[in-house]
């Protein structure tokens, strides 16, 4: 009974293989097609474009014309530029080093087993959640120079005789911003890293153990190399997502004092701010081939590359 | 099986080193986290935040109110923007990034190796060089001030962190549920709809909590592309919070700080398992 | 109820492309399987077997050659005709079961009747759904999920969302690996009672001989991509035509000795236990009924159970026991020849020392030597 209908609709239906076997093409391009329009319409576009501009003078009071690589070369004569490429290295430098071993070393806390594990994986959570510009402004009032706590902490403890005036010079801005940066993002290096420690066979540990292997050496022999894939693609995401740094500067030092903690994202922000679109976007070009050559190196340095292959 | 050797394990003696370094860890590890979040609770409720220097500093609930209730501030315009515009980016992305999820996990085509991959890398694009040119072709097309200027480049942003999710969740589905679905004379989008999506739901429902909440706490295309409380979205509110009397008004902005987080928290604490599965199956898996 | 369908398979190939190496996995398959016959497909991993039943429910393509489901061409490369699964009437159990896990028992049986055109009624469904279940016995099942279910009556839903459609050709894809031996044992005698209650033209692929043995009315011996014997499970047994099938089919295998044949002397030699088999005359006409080309070196094939201990009289192959093993209804005795070893199964007590064989010359197979 059910067999006749199929039987029916079936019997003089002839499907050509072609459709058959571009069926899946067919499917395929279907369901790809929103993210690909997404991706190239807002990002890909927008990155050539921002190229192409960069090649222009695109001031909104001047017609616009064609410098070619003018806008760069003025970029590397200008002072303002070196300081904040400068300071955009060293400072993503130095938050992804804190970053990664802070991370590792509460990733492997983490990794043992006690009471109250459970807990503080999940309170970790909570500097990943808050919005970064809200822990910008915490961060501010901690930093306040006249009645900031750090400053209270600091005179109440006899640490120092004055008050420091954390945001107010250029060296002091440097760890105050590293400072609240690494609170807001290690937790995100101690998930990932956490979550790499568990996937290492327990076995393979405890059989070092066996072997006599103490702690540290295991931790150096046999953790390290296994966890290495996962280290490399949390290196390439933080420090891609430290060169790019905008909202907690904006909000905590707003590159200040005197420009001494510009980042190029600021830079550029400003340029854009100011209706110089060509200056600007040879800032995010000079940042996005900054990001992209650092991605390459970590793949290279890495041997990333070849796993990815090896394991497609 | 996992339960079990568990058990086992425990009775090992912990080495010296390790239990040595547990409980110090433990403490440095909660009052790092713990710390400036207590004090920004601490502060927004209080009248002043100088409180231990002797002024006249008392418990008040009085700046929750007063965010609340002025109307110049606009917070719940803002708060209202944020939750319209992250919740339809994070709806509209999980959509499609498992759609193409389906694509490359399920269909035999040439690039589904490549593709994910491709799509992957656009995450590492920094913002800055993107927002300049989407600024200028939005003044243009008159978006500014709008959320479709700040939904559409959003889902753009967030789609490959969405996609990896998903498909690191997809590709844990045998393949044989398909082929059963197929003879059973299901098409591939009844399949994908039908069986695949809703056992995958856990590595959907990870993906959207953390695209919402990466375009919740987004800045960058927040301040350029939007102008007033008709569309920035709360961090925005909070950066560009100013008193009226020249001074900050820390009591205000860390109860607004507060109620911009609390949400968000809960989110995470709630759903803390999908979360860290999100986050960690993309780095680990990919 | 419908009548059985045969299918015939003519001229089939399979080959892949992976980066820019071919592989040939089926090579010019031709078969019929009869209307309403059990038919399996037996072959070690990786001979086609698997990819040859894709092919007939419809999952892959062929890269030549056609199918016929009764009269009807389902595939036919050459015409252009290939028909999607749906199409064709076709229901398949996985190695997997690939029960649906957020559906109910009930919901995975009414699946494939929900995406039927024209579509049923509620009422159809749930008699369809009803009956299928009373047949398998799962009806006090309909409301779990497959994670509260057992390996076999997962086995069993299984087997019922494929049933329920009533199905032209039933296909099944190593259904019983993932149970423990003894309830293998039990679905293997139920899934025969089954079939041939239905009568529905049936195809199993395993690699397992003795669920082939059991199962099939006809079973098909594969090895890289090509059908090495058909018959019905006794006539592979007993006439196996090379050292593939005489090796795959039977437990313990088939002992394989080198040997080189003398016309002068009318005798064998096994040059790795350097002995001498002299022929008989009814071995001779064996042989010459096997028809052995020129070449004078062969393998000399003889079952386990086929070894009979004779006294020395009447020994036509002296060796050494040097391993044994008790199976408790019977005895396996081990030699090692050369690089071979040789298996000698009693039901009497063996032990290690000498002994000496003897076997029928019908029972003796000899195979061109592989070189």
């Amino acid at each position: 009974m059910l067999d006749s209908h199929q039987s029916q609709l079936s019997e003089n239906k002839i499907r050509s293989i072609k459709r058959y076997n571009s069926n899946d093409l067919v499917t395929a391009i279907l369901f790809l097609s929103p993210v690909i329009l997404f991706v190239s319409i807002l990002i890909v576009f927008p990155v050539i474009g921002t190229g192409i501009t960069s090649l222009y003078r695109d001031v909104s009071y001047l017609p616009k014309s064609f410098l070619g690589l003018d806008n760069y070369k003025a970029l590397i004569f200008s002072p303002d530029f070196r300081a904040s490429l400068v300071f955009t290295l060293i400072f993503t430098l130095f938050a992804v080093a804190c970053e990664t071993v802070l991370g590792l070393l509460f990733a492997l806390l983490l990794n043992e087993e006690f009471r109250g594990r459970n807990v503080l994986r999940v309170v970790i959570l909570i500097p990943w959640a808050i919005p970064t510009i809200v822990s910008a402004k915490v961060w501010k009032l901690i930093f306040e120079y006249s009645y900031g706590i750090l400053n209270v902490i600091i005179c109440g403890l006899g640490l120092s005789d004055e008050k420091i005036n954390w945001l107010g010079t250029g060296v002091t801005s440097f760890w105050a911003l590293l400072l609240a940066e690494v609170w807001k993002t290690t937790p995100f290096m101690i998930l990932i890293l956490l979550a790499g420690l568990q996937a290492i066979p327990r076995d393979l540990t405890m059989q070092a153990r066996m072997d006599g292997a103490k702690p540290i050496r295991r931790l150096f022999t046999i953790t390290l190399p296994l966890l290495r894939p996962v280290l490399l693609i949390a290196l390439i995401f933080r420090t891609v997502d430290t060169l790019r740094i905008f909202d907690l500067v904006f909000v905590l030092t707003g590159g200040g004092p005197g420009g001494s903690t510009k980042t190029l994202s600021l830079l550029g922000y400003e340029f854009f701010g100011n209706d110089r679109f060509g200056m600007g976007s040879a800032i995010s070009m000079i940042t996005f081939l900054i990001a992209l050559a650092i991605t390459l190196l970590y793949l290279k340095v890495g041997g990333f590359a070849k796993q990815l292959g090896v394991k497609q | 099986m996992k339960s079990q050797s568990r058990k086992f394990l425990r009775p090992v003696m912990r080495e010296s080193l390790i239990s040595w370094c547990l409980f110090p860890g433990t403490i440095i590890l909660l009052l790092f986290t713990l710390l400036p979040f207590a004090w920004m609770l601490c502060i927004s409720f209080f009248t002043r935040p100088d409180f231990f220097n002797g002024a006249d500093s008392h418990f008040t609930f009085s700046n929750y109110w007063d965010v609340l209730s002025s109307d110049s501030l606009h917070f719940l315009d803002f708060v209202k923007n944020s939750l319209i515009i992250s919740g339809l980016s994070a709806l509209l992305s999980s959509l499609i990034a498992a759609l193409a999820a389906y694509a490359v996990s399920r269909l035999h085509f040439r690039g589904r190796i490549v593709i994910p991959l491709a799509i992957l890398a656009m995450s590492m694009f920094p913002q800055i060089s993107i927002v300049g040119y989407l600024y200028q072709s939005f003044s243009s097309l008159g978006w500014i001030n709008t959320y479709a200027a700040l939904v559409l480049p959003y889902i753009a942003l967030t789609v490959p962190l969405a996609l990896w999710i998903t498909l690191s969740y997809f590709m844990q589905i045998p393949l044989d549920l398909d082929k059963a679905a197929l003879v059973d004379g299901a098409g591939r989008l009844k399949t994908l709809f039908k069986i695949i999506l809703p056992i995958a739901a856990p590595g959907i429902f990870s993906g959207f909590l953390l695209v919402f909440i990466q375009c919740f706490n987004e800045f960058l295309f927040a301040i350029l592309l939007t102008i007033d409380y008709h569309a920035q979205t709360l961090p925005v509110g909070i950066a560009l919070f100013e008193g009226t009397h020249g001074e900050i008004p820390w009591g205000n902005l860390m109860a607004a700080s507060t109620m911009a987080s609390i949400p968000l928290i809960l989110l995470a604490l709630l759903f803390q398992r999908f979360i860290v599965s999100g986050l960690a199956g993309g780095a680990v898996k990919g | 109820m419908n009548d059985a369908y045969s299918i015939e398979l003519q001229g089939i190939s399979k080959s892949y492309t992976r980066s820019g190496t071919t592989v040939e996995v089926l090579k010019k398959i031709d078969l019929t399987v009869m209307a309403g016959e059990f038919f399996v497909l037996l072959g070690p991993s990786g001979c086609g077997k698997s990819t040859l039943l894709n092919l007939c429910a419809g999952l892959d393509v062929p890269s030549e050659g056609k199918i016929l489901l009764g009269e009807k061409r389902i595939v036919d490369i050459e015409a252009g005709i290939c028909l999607q699964p749906y199409e064709r009437d076709a229901a398949m159990v996985f190695q997997s079961y690939a029960l649906y896990p957020h559906m109910t028992v009930a919901e995975n049986l009414a699946f494939p009747l929900r995406n039927r055109k024209p579509k049923l009624t509620k009422h159809e469904i749930e008699t369809a759904v009803k009956q299928t279940a009373e047949m398998l016995q799962i009806h006090t099942l309909l409301d779990r999920k497959p994670a509260e279910l057992s390996g076999g009556q997962r086995q069993r839903v299984a087997i019922g969302r494929a049933l329920v459609r009533k199905p032209k050709i039933f296909l099944l894809d190593e259904p019983l690996s993932n149970l423990d031996a003894q309830l293998r044992h039990e679905m293997r005698a139920q899934l025969k009672t089954l079939q041939e209650k239905l009568g529905i033209t049936t195809i199993y692929v395993t690699h397992d001989q003795t669920e082939a043995m059991t199962l099939a009315n006809r079973l098909a011996v594969l090895n890289q991509g090509q059908v090495q014997q058909l018959g019905t499970p006794s006539e592979v047994y007993k006439n196996p035509v090379n050292p593939f099938v005489a090796q795959f089919i039977g437990s313990p295998p088939m002992n394989l000795l080198k040997c080189n044949y003398s016309d002068s002397k009318k005798s064998l030699l096994l040059p790795d236990a350097n002995q001498e088999i002299i022929l008989q005359d009814t071995d001779l006409d064996q042989i010459s009924k096997l028809l052995i080309p020129e070449a004078d070196s062969f393998l000399l094939g003889v079952r386990p159970e086929d070894l009979i201990i004779v006294d020395a009289s009447n020994a036509r192959l002296k060796v050494e026991l040097s391993v044994i093993e008790n199976l408790g209804s019977e005895w396996l005795g081990y030699t090692y020849i050369g690089s071979k070893t040789l298996i000698v199964r009693s039901s009497r007590e063996l032990k290690k020392g000498n002994i000496c064989l003897s076997f029928a010359s019908e029972n003796m197979h000899l195979f061109p030597s592989i070189t």
